[in-house]
C-alpha cells in the first residue's frame, strides 16, 4: 500500500487551505504576465491612482501598474524560496547525514564548522553582503542558502543520530544492508518530516528575507519584490494613495506565509504515520 | 567371545543389516539401540541362526563361524552356550504347557538332567526371577506381562550360557515391573555377558557399558554408555535421546525428521539429518574417534556452528562482556539467562556484528568471522527483543519481511512475496494481501513479535541469536511461538541462541544452559543437570526466583541456604577484582573478594565459583536431613 500523499493532503483542512493557497499563487504567478494588461516595470502619468477599470488595484508614484508589480513579486518570493528551501536544505542534510553515520572526527570537524556559521548574526551579514553586491534572484538565493543551512544541518543531524542507534536500523544491518540501504530504506524516508519540516521553514524564511532585504533597499534595484513595494508605499503613507498600494502586498505576503507555515504543519502529520489520524482510511 | 564382522543381512533386496561390527567380551554388557526397524531385533535373530534372510559376513563365538555351523552345531550351542529372550512374550511362550516345564524343557532338551531334576532346578531358577511356586504350574496366558517376562529370563537362564541375548527385554512393561525386571537383569548380568537390544534409552543405560548405536543396517555410534548417551555426538544419537521421555530432561520433546527410509548412497542418516553436506550424499562415512567413543560422521558428529572464543567487549570504562567462551552446535538451543545488564545483548549484538568487538573470536561453522559479509547474515539471523521498535513504521508487514530478501538479493519479486507468504505462515500469522498491507502499528505486540520472527526466519538462517524474541507476548502465543522454533529445529536444525532473564522459559527450550553474571559465564551445563543441581549460588537464586505453581509455597520459605535476600543488585565495577557476585553472597569469604574464580568443569559443565564444592556438599547434606 502506498500512501497518496496528494490525497491525504486534500483531506486535511490546514492542508487543503495552504495547499490551495499555494496553488493559487503559483497559478497567479504562471498566468501573470497573460493576466495583466500592463507591464510592471512601465511608467505612465497615472500617478497614485486608486483602483479602477483600467488598473485594478491602481498605479504607484512612477505610474506603474500595482497588480503587475504584484503578480511580478510573487514571482520572485516564490523562486527565492524554492532555491533557498532546495539548496539549504539539501546541503544541511548532506552535512548533517554525513556527519551522524560517520562519526568520530569528521562529526566533529563538520559539527564546528555548523556552528561557526550558526554563530555568525545572518541577518547584519546579510545585509552587509547584500548592500554591497546587490543582488538579484540568483545572488540572493546563493547568499540565503550559505547562512541558511546550518539550522537544518544541526536538525536532520540529531536526528539522524537517534534513528541510527534504532533498533530497525540494527535489524536492517542484521540482513546484511549496507549504507545505502540503511540511507535509502531507513534513514531518508524517517528524516522525510524533518526534511519537509525544513523545506517549508527554509521557504518561508527565505520570503520573509527577500522582502525584508528588498524593504532595506539592499537588493538590486531593478529586482521586482514586494519588500521594494512595500518600501516605496510607505514613502507615500501621507497620501490616501498608500492604502491601495500598501495593503494588497502586506496582504499578499502575509497570505504567502501562511500558506507555507499550513502547509508546513499538514506535512509534518502525514509523513509520520504514527501522528496520521486512521479513522477515514 | 562374540565376533561379529561385516555381517550383511538382506530378505530379497531389502537390505536389512549391512555391515555390522560389534565385539562382546566375557562379561561385557553390550546394548544395541535404535529406532524400530532399524535392524536389532534381525541382528538378535542372525546370532541365533534363526533369520530367514541371506547372510554374508561373520559371526564368530568362540572361534566358531555360526553362519558355515550346521543345525546341530547351532542347536548345541543355543541355550547352552548363549540364549535368547525374545520381544513379544506373548507369542513365544507355549500356551499349552505349564511354564515350569517350559523352563526346564531347555535342560531336558539338551539332556543335561532328568525331567525330574530339570524340574525341580527350572522350579528355583523361577523363585530366583521372583515367581512364587502358585504360578509355576500356570498356563501362560494366566501370567501377567512382567510374569512372562521372568518366565522367559528363567528359560534363558536355565542351562547357564556365557551370554544371553534380551530383545526389548523391558518393552511394554509398567514402571515398577519394569525396575523389578532391571534389578533382575542387573543381577544376572553380574557373571555373564549381555547383548541388549532396545528402544529404551534408559534400559540400555542401567544395564550395560557399551551402547552402539543403529541406524538404516549400520552402527552410527559406539562407546562407553556415559559418553555415548551423556554427550552424544552423532544427530541420530542426540534426536533419540531428545525423544525419549524420562524425568531429566526438561526440554520438550523433539522427534527426528522424516521417516526411517535407506538412501541409495551416502551416508545411511543423511536424509533425516540436520548437517548433511555434500559427501554425506555421496559415501558413508567410515568409523573415526578417539577410543573408545567411535562414530560414524562425515562431519565428525554434531559440529559447533557457533564458537565464541575470550570475547570481550568494553563501552569506554565498562566492561559488557568479559572473556566469555561459548558454543552453540548445529541443532541445538543455548540458553544464555541472566540478570538484565550482566552482557547478554551485548553479546548478542556482538555476534551480529552490531557492536564492536574489544577482543576475541567468533567462528562460525569452523571459520573465523572478520568481517561480516552478507553471506553471514544469511545464516545467521537475529530476533530483536522489542519487536515494534525493530520494524522500521514506516514499512508494511510485506516491506519489512521482504527486506533481508531484498537486501540478500534473493529470487524475483514474486519468488519473494511467496517466501513472505510462506514465513508468515511458518509464525503463525494470516499472509493475505490485507495483512501485507498492514503498518506495525496497526499490529498488536504479539503479532509485531512473529512478523520480526517470520523476517529473521525468511532467509532460512542455520543460526538465530534470539534475545528476549517471546517478552512481549503473553504465555500462550509464546507457548506456539517456542514450538515453532523448536519445531524448525527439528526440521532444519536450526542452531538457537536464546537469549532470556527467564529461567523457567529457558529450561523448556534449551538444551544447554550458559548463566552470566557481570559479563562473565559463572555456570555452564546441561540443562537438565543446571537446574537440577546448580552449583553457583547466583544461579541458585535465579532458580528460586523463577515462578513456580507450588500455591503452598510462599517466597519467604524455603532452604536456609537463601535465607539472605539479594539486596544490592547489579553492583559491578571494572577492574575491581573478585567474584562479580560476592556482594550478594552470603557464602562469599575472603578469598571472592580477591580473585575472580575461573571456570572448572564440575558435573559435566562449568562452574566459576570458589565455594562451589563445599556449597554442593552442604546442599546434599541439607537435602539428607531434610529427606531424614
Amino acid at each position: 500500500m502506498h500512501v497518496d500523499y496528494l490525497k491525504e493532503l486534500k483531506q486535511n483542512n490546514a492542508g487543503r487551505a495552504g495547499l490551495i493557497t499555494l496553488v493559487l499563487i503559483l497559478f497567479l504567478v504562471l498566468i501573470g504576465p497573460v493576466l495583466s494588461t500592463h507591464s510592471p516595470t512601465e511608467h505612465s502619468v497615472a500617478t497614485l491612482e486608486p483602483p479602477s477599470a483600467v488598473h485594478w488595484l491602481g498605479t504607484n508614484d512612477v505610474g506603474q501598474d500595482v497588480l503587475s508589480r504584484l503578480l511580478a513579486g510573487a514571482r520572485t518570493s516564490l523562486l527565492v524560496a524554492a532555491g533557498t528551501a532546495f539548496l539549504s536544505v539539501s546541503l544541511g542534510a548532506m552535512v548533517g547525514i554525513i556527519s551522524a553515520l560517520a562519526g568520530g572526527i569528521t562529526d566533529r570537524i563538520l559539527m564546528r564548522f555548523t556552528d561557526a556559521i550558526l554563530t555568525i548574526p545572518a541577518v547584519v551579514v546579510i545585509i552587509m553582503i547584500a548592500a554591497y553586491i546587490r543582488p538579484g534572484v540568483f545572488n540572493l538565493i546563493i547568499i540565503l542558502s550559505a547562512l541558511g543551512w546550518p539550522v537544518g544541518a544541526r536538525v536532520i543531524r540529531a536526528q539522524a543520530l537517534t534513528l541510527k542507534e534504532r533498533l530497525h536500523i540494527y535489524a536492517a544491518r542484521s540482513f546484511g544492508g549496507g549504507m545505502l540501504q540503511i540511507l535509502f530504506h531507513h534513514m531518508i524516508p524517517d528524516l522525510t518530516p524533518v526534511l519537509c519540516v525544513s523545506f517549508i521553514q527554509g521557504a518561508r524564511r527565505a520570503v520573509f528575507m527577500e522582502a525584508g532585504l528588498a524593504f532595506v533597499g539592499v537588493v538590486d534595484p531593478n529586482l521586482i519584490s514586494w519588500g521594494v513595494m512595500l518600501r516605496h508605499a510607505l514613502e507615500y503613507c501621507y497620501l490616501d494613495a498608500y492604502k491601495w498600494w500598501l495593503l494588497p502586498t502586506g496582504f499578499a505576503l502575509s497570505v504567502t506565509i501562511l500558506a507555507f507555515t499550513l502547509l508546513g504543519y499538514c506535512l509534518e502529520e502525514l509523513t509520520d504515520p504514527r501522528l496520521r489520524r486512521w479513522d477515514n482510511a | 567371545m562374540l565376533e561379529i564382522r561385516d555381517l550383511k543381512v538382506s530378505y530379497g533386496d531389502h537390505t536389512i543389516l549391512d555391515g555390522i561390527d560389534l565385539s562382546i567380551k566375557a562379561g561385557d554388557k553390550l546394548a544395541v539401540i535404535g529406532e524400530s526397524g532399524v535392524g536389532k531385533t534381525t541382528l538378535a535373530l542372525s546370532i541365533a541362526g534363526l533369520t530367514q534372510g541371506k547372510m554374508q559376513g561373520e559371526i564368530i563365538f568362540n572361534g566358531r563361524n555360526l553362519l558355515q555351523a550346521s543345525e546341530t552345531e547351532l542347536n548345541a550351542l543355543r541355550w547352552n552356550r548363549f540364549s535368547l529372550v525374545l520381544q513379544n512374550v506373548q507369542n513365544v511362550l507355549n500356551p499349552v504347557v505349564p511354564v515350569v516345564q517350559q523352563v526346564a524343557e531347555p535342560m531336558v532338551e539338551h539332556r543335561l538332567m532328568k525331567k525330574k531334576r530339570a524340574r525341580v532346578k527350572a522350579a528355583g531358577i523361577l523363585m530366583q526371577m521372583g515367581l512364587g511356586t502358585t504360578r509355576h504350574d500356570s498356563y501362560p496366558h494366566q501370567l501377567s506381562g512382567g510374569e512372562r517376562q521372568r518366565v522367559m529370563i528363567a528359560m534363558a537362564l536355565a542351562n547357564d550360557p556365557e551370554l544371553i541375548i534380551l530383545d526389548e527385554p523391558t518393552a511394554s512393561l509398567d514402571a515398577l515391573t519394569r525396575k523389578e525386571i532391571l534389578r533382575l537383569l542387573q543381577e544376572i548380568g553380574k557373571r555373564r555377558a549381555l547383548l541388549v537390544i532396545t528402544h529404551d534409552i534408559s534400559t540400555a543405560a542401567k544395564l550395560c557399558d557399551t551402547v552402539a548405536v543403529l541406524y538404516g543396517g549400520k552402527v552410527v555410534e559406539k562407546g562407553p554408555a556415559p559418553r555415548v548417551l551423556g554427550s552424544p555426538r552423532h544427530p541420530y544419537t542426540r534426536g533419540l535421546l531428545r525423544s525419549y521421555p524420562n524425568m531429566n530432561t526438561v526440554k520438550d520433546l523433539q522427534g527426528i525428521k522424516g521417516r526411517a527410509e535407506k538412501p541409495s548412497k551416502g551416508c545411511c542418516f543423511h536424509p533425516r539429518c540436520t548437517q548433511a553436506v555434500e559427501l554425506c550424499r555421496e559415501i558413508h562415512p567410515d568409523f573415526s574417534g578417539e577410543g573408545e567413543h567411535i562414530l560414524a560422521c562425515h562431519r565428525g558428529g554434531i559440529v559447533p556452528f557457533l564458537q565464541i572464543k575470550d570475547l570481550t567487549v568494553r563501552y569506554g570504562k565498562i566492561i559488557a562482556v568479559d572473556g566469555v567462551n561459548i558454543r552453540v552446535y548445529e541443532g541445538e538451543t543455548l540458553a544464555l539467562v541472566g540478570e538484565s545488564g550482566s552482557g547478554k545483548s551485548s553479546l548478542a549484538l556482538t555476534v551480529m556484528g552490531l557492536t564492536k568487538t574489544t577482543s576475541g573470536e567468533i567462528y562460525l561453522d569452523g571459520q573465523r568471522v572478520k568481517n561480516r559479509e552478507k553471506s553471514f547474515y544469511r545464516r545467521v539471523q537475529m530476533i530483536f527483543q522489542n519487536p515494534a521498535e525493530s520494524i522500521s513504521h514506516r514499512h508494511t508487514v510485506l516491506q519489512a519481511v521482504r527486506e533481508p530478501l531484498d537486501v540478500q538479493n534473493q529470487g524475483c519479486d514474486g519468488a519473494r512475496k511467496e517466501k513472505v507468504r510462506r514465513a508468515l505462515e511458518e509464525a503463525q500469522l494470516p499472509s493475505d494481501d490485507n495483512f501485507l498491507a498492514q503498518y506495525p502499528h496497526h499490529l498488536s505486540g504479539g503479532e509485531n513479535q512473529r512478523v520480526a520472527i517470520a523476517r529473521a526466519l525468511v532467509l532460512e538462517p542455520s543460526l538465530i541469536v534470539a534475545d528476549e524474541p517471546t517478552s512481549a507476548l503473553d504465555a500462550s502465543v509464546q507457548a506456539k511461538i517456542l514450538k515453532l522454533l523448536l519445531d524448525l529445529q527439528q526440521k532444519r536444525g536450526l542452531g538457537i541462541l536464546f537469549i532470556t532473564h527467564d529461567i523457567a522459559l529457558a529450561r523448556k527450550v534449551s538444551d544447554r544452559m550458559v548463566v552470566m553474571l557481570g559479563g562473565r559465564v559463572v555456570e555452564e551445563g546441561l540443562t537438565e543437570i543446571l537446574v537440577a543441581r546448580p552449583r553457583h549460588p547466583y544461579t541458585r537464586a535465579l532458580l528460586k526466583a523463577a515462578p513456580d505453581l507450588d500455591f503452598a509455597r510462599r517466597d519467604s520459605e524455603g532452604e536456609s541456604v537463601e535465607a539472605k535476600p539479594l539486596s544490592r543488585p547489579g553492583l559491578n565495577i571494572s577492574g575491581v577484582g573478585g567474584c562479580p557476585f560476592v556482594s550478594r553472597c552470603e557464602w562469599a569469604v575472603s578469598q571472592c573478594m580477591r580473585e575472580k574464580p575461573s571456570l572448572l568443569a564440575v558435573d559435566r559443565g562449568r562452574v566459576a565459583c570458589h565455594r562451589a564444592r563445599d556449597l554442593g556438599e552442604t546442599v546434599a547434606k541439607l537435602k539428607e536431613s531434610a529427606a531424614l
